[in-house]
């Protein structure tokens, strides 16, 4: 795990990444200090541009668009982790129960999976959320961790498959392990670079699909989130009016994590597949080779 | 050509799946959707229109599995119940009127971020680690990360609301009598041209990222060492040896994207006001019309379902080791 660590850091785009996703997520946890107003509390006039007394201006309710924006990032955030984390434990389990066992269990699970993944997720989520009402936080969660599995656990059973008949899994079962420490100490480890993968992808599309619902008016309104801040802006036609502030801050935040996110995903996609690197080294490998074939040409 | 028996048993489940979905959300729901389908019809809520209404969702004396034979019964005869916002309506003519609108909005798209995506993504595996590709490859990921509501927000604003480009919703100027004409047709395109900028970011990084690393892995093929043996141009060996090749998993994306791209044309059309799918389902949500929202998931499923086994044609089609490698 260490030497994981230190990979990472190696990479100028992940440590960009990391300090991105770390920053909003101290900005969340220190909501309090940083905007001790309520979020909700009428502070100043309707839509006011940005001043020194608001720094991001105010919304049309005149709300201070600073606050919601510091608060708004506490639930974006937790149920964006919380959904990623979701998604790719049930992920991860299926693929590896499908890939290790065989047989039958991974025709029955294989099937399943495809066939969730070619339904088209945002209709039903819709379908979901509408029956459901206006729902919450947890019920946004789960609606979207059902749905959007099937990702990791196929990345999983295809990794699985190929380790599965490798000697030092054989070993373990000659030795007579029992198969859930087969697949959780002797398995699970190999996998760690596509669980990353798979984390931080699912983080990525579960706050994009948070934010897609609550946009459509599915969020609790009185829970301010970046994708009520968006839903409230364009409830109160802010684009129309100008108010660009009001429908600029939640789009920021959501493009800043979505950027940060990425860049840490792009690392471990090229620590998952060796083949993608294009570190220095490679670079200077494609240097040498050009000045060699410089050389080449001129003693030519 | 022949379809192998795996494919098509996945496609198979997941259509019942939507159609299961679609019959017991309804009735597992806590409180009744009919009281509330009937409260919104008003003073349109004539007895043989609530009968339909109870009929489908389940608030009538009957054992479970006959209602559900009756919903399949139903399904079979495209009969996907009436409307309830536009009352004597039923739901297909209510989707029908609007799913020309979607089909022409993410086919453009699709073949717009294509050309661009599947370029840019053989350019950056070409030089692999140059410069190109050091700013092209982060930034497609990056664009996979943006929710299609942000661009379309951003974009609307931007090219709408502030530089006044574009008209800011329609598929077509409102004055304008549909027809055969220039002016129609200039009207369509200028109004398509924000809702496209608008999925294309999402596209573009897809297809940039999954042909970048196909074509990675082809390039280490011995058949592109042969196309520069034989001393072929650059561009040569790109795109006639490399490029031809690395295109097969882009397309197996496509087919998967599909269920994406569905949900960004939802969002796009509403920011838009584009008169597609996407507004009818909302327009449908905000009214709780049920059996439009519905029929919406069924025609989305069928319609990437349909991509899918196109895809699985093509496949066949355009690489023939598959056919046999996979039955």
């Amino acid at each position: 795990m260490n030497s994981g660590v230190k990979l990472l850091l190696r990479q100028k785009k992940a440590v960009i990444g990391l300090v991105i996703v770390v920053a909003l997520c101290l900005m969340a946890l220190f909501a309090p200090i940083l905007a001790p107003n309520d979020p909700a509390a009428r502070v100043g006039r309707s839509h006011q541009p940005p001043s020194i007394s608001h720094v991001m201006g105010t919304t049309k309710m005149g709300r201070d668009v600073f606050s919601q924006f510091v608060w708004g990032a506490r639930s974006s955030l937790a149920v964006g982790f919380a959904t990623g984390i979701f998604i790719t434990v049930l992920g991860t389990l299926i693929g590896l129960a499908g890939g290790y066992f065989g047989g039958r269990t991974d025709n029955i699970l294989d099937l399943l999976t495809n066939a969730v993944l070619v339904i088209p997720n945002i209709p039903l989520l819709i379908l979901l959320a509408s029956f459901a009402g206006t729902v919450g936080p947890i019920a946004i969660m789960a609606i979207i961790a059902l749905t959007s599995w099937p990702w990791g656990a196929r990345m999983t059973r295809s990794q699985t498959l190929a380790l599965r008949n490798r000697e030092f899994v054989i070993a373990a079962r000659m030795v007579g392990e029992p198969n859930w420490r087969i697949v959780f100490v002797e398995i699970l480890p190999n996998l760690l670079p596509l669980i990353a993968l798979n984390l931080v992808g699912s983080i990525i599309y579960a706050i994009v699909a948070q934010t897609t619902l609550e946009y459509l008016g599915f969020g609790d309104p009185l829970n301010v989130t970046w994708g009520t801040m968006l839903y409230n802006a364009q409830n109160s036609s802010a684009i129309i009016v100008g108010a660009w502030w009001d429908i600029a801050m939640p789009c920021a935040g959501i493009v800043l994590v979505g950027l940060g996110l990425s860049l840490l995903n792009f690392t471990f996609d090229e620590i998952a597949n060796p083949q993608l690197r294009s570190g220095p080294a490679l670079r200077r490998w494609l240097r040498l080779n050009r000045q060699r074939a410089r050389e080449l040409e001129a003693a030519r | 050509m022949r379809l192998p028996l795996r494919r098509l048993a996945i496609y198979g489940v997941a259509f019942l799946f939507a159609i299961v979905v679609n019959f017991f959300v309804p009735r597992l729901m806590p409180g009744s959707p009919v009281d509330g389908m009937i409260a919104q019809l008003g003073p349109r809520a004539t007895p043989a229109a609530i009968e339909a209404i109870k009929a489908r969702f389940g608030a009538v004396e009957q054992p479970l599995w006959e209602q559900f034979a009756d919903y399949l019964k139903g399904l079979a005869t495209l009969d996907l119940g009436v409307s309830v916002k536009y009352y004597p309506q039923t739901v297909v003519e209510v989707l029908g009127r609007s799913a020309g609108w979607t089909a022409f909005l993410v086919i453009t798209a699709i073949t717009f971020s294509l050309c661009i995506g599947t370029s840019l993504g053989a350019l950056a595996a070409w030089r692999r680690g140059g410069r190109f590709d050091s700013f092209v490859s982060p930034f497609s990921i990056m664009m996979i990360a943006v929710p299609p509501v942000v661009i379309a927000v951003a974009t609307l604003f931007t090219f709408g609301v502030a530089l006044r480009w574009f008209p800011v919703g329609y598929a077509y100027n409102p004055n304008l009598d549909p027809g055969l004409s220039f002016t129609f047709f200039g009207s369509v395109f200028l109004h398509a041209i924000m809702p496209v900028l608008t999925l294309s970011p999402y596209l573009i990084g897809e297809f940039q990222t999954t042909m970048r690393t196909s074509m990675i892995s082809v390039l280490g093929e011995d058949y592109v060492t042969m196309g520069r043996a034989k001393g072929l141009s650059e561009t040569a060996v790109m795109f006639g040896y490399a490029a031809r090749n690395a295109m097969l998993p882009v397309l197996t994306n496509l087919a998967l994207m599909l269920g994406a791209v569905f949900g960004g044309s939802i969002v796009t059309e509403i920011v838009f006001n584009y008169p597609g799918l996407g507004l009818t389902l909302y327009t449908a949500s905000v009214a709780r019309d049920y059996p439009v929202i519905q029929g919406q998931l069924l025609l989305m499923t069928l319609a990437t379902l349909g991509a899918n086994l196109l895809v699985d044609l093509i496949y066949g089609i355009v690489d023939p080791r598959i056919g046999e490698a996979r039955t």
